[in-house]
């Protein structure tokens, strides 16, 4: 069976602090690795806001994964990943073959505290008003 | 007396007025839908953060269906909220 590009987002538990999540992400990409896949690319985004609580956190460590393989052993580290207590959450999906590789930095700066709202601006200069809801 | 009538045939009707909208994917080619990209996606949500219908945004058919499978996985991982009010 032939090798689809994939990616994956997962969500870490912002206990796990920064050097735990950099280790976590170390062991998912062995374990995509372990089953077969290539991994070419790993983006920390670091600790970012959720949108909404899960499980009574507030934030989390985000880390994007993109690599190929089977989709077999997508099915197998999706089912290691729903084990891993600290991993709140993940979505995979799966990239076309000609997409261009995740951006750098894809959405807003990840060490951005308490600058809401009003620190828009400075970030990426087209501000609008759904960034900053989207904060609150 | 009589109220007056338009005479002739009736021009082709639009509600309301103003310009035309254009989906704003097919206007830029580059614009990509993203999961990931809650900035962009977040302009297509209500205040509520309802996904805003088509017919109000101007997106077309194609890039509707695949900005809502973006904007429900973007609130899988908590990058776009459900709601805005919270339960």
């Amino acid at each position: 069976m032939a090798d689809r590009r994939y990616e994956t987002l997962v969500l870490i538990h912002p206990e796990q602090g920064e050097a735990g999540s950099k280790e976590l992400a170390a062991r998912i990409q062995a374990l995509i690795e372990d089953q077969g896949g290539t991994v070419s690319q790993v983006q920390e985004w670091g600790q970012r806001e959720l949108a909404y609580l899960i499980g009574k956190q507030r934030r989390a460590f985000y880390v994007l994964f993109e690599y190929r393989t089977a989709p077999k052993a997508l099915q197998e580290v999706e089912r290691n990943l729903t084990l891993m207590e600290p991993v709140l959450r993940f979505v995979s999906v799966r990239q076309a073959e000609n997409a261009p590789p995740a951006p750098l930095r894809p959405v807003r700066r990840p060490d951005r505290e308490d600058a809401e709202g009003g620190g828009e601006a400075v970030d990426e200069g087209e501000v609008d008003l759904v960034g900053e809801r989207e904060m609150s | 007396m009589a109220r007056e009538r338009t005479g002739g045939a009736r021009p082709p009707r639009r509600r309301g007025m103003g310009r035309r909208k254009v989906c704003r994917f097919c206007a830029d080619k580059t614009l990509l839908i993203d999961y990931k990209d809650s900035r962009t996606l977040g302009t297509f949500l209500s205040e509520r953060g309802k996904i805003i219908p088509a017919r109000i945004t101007g997106t077309c058919a194609r890039h509707q269906r695949r900005l809502t499978v973006a904007v429900k996985q973007a609130r899988t991982v908590a990058l776009l909220p459900y709601t805005s009010v919270y339960p």
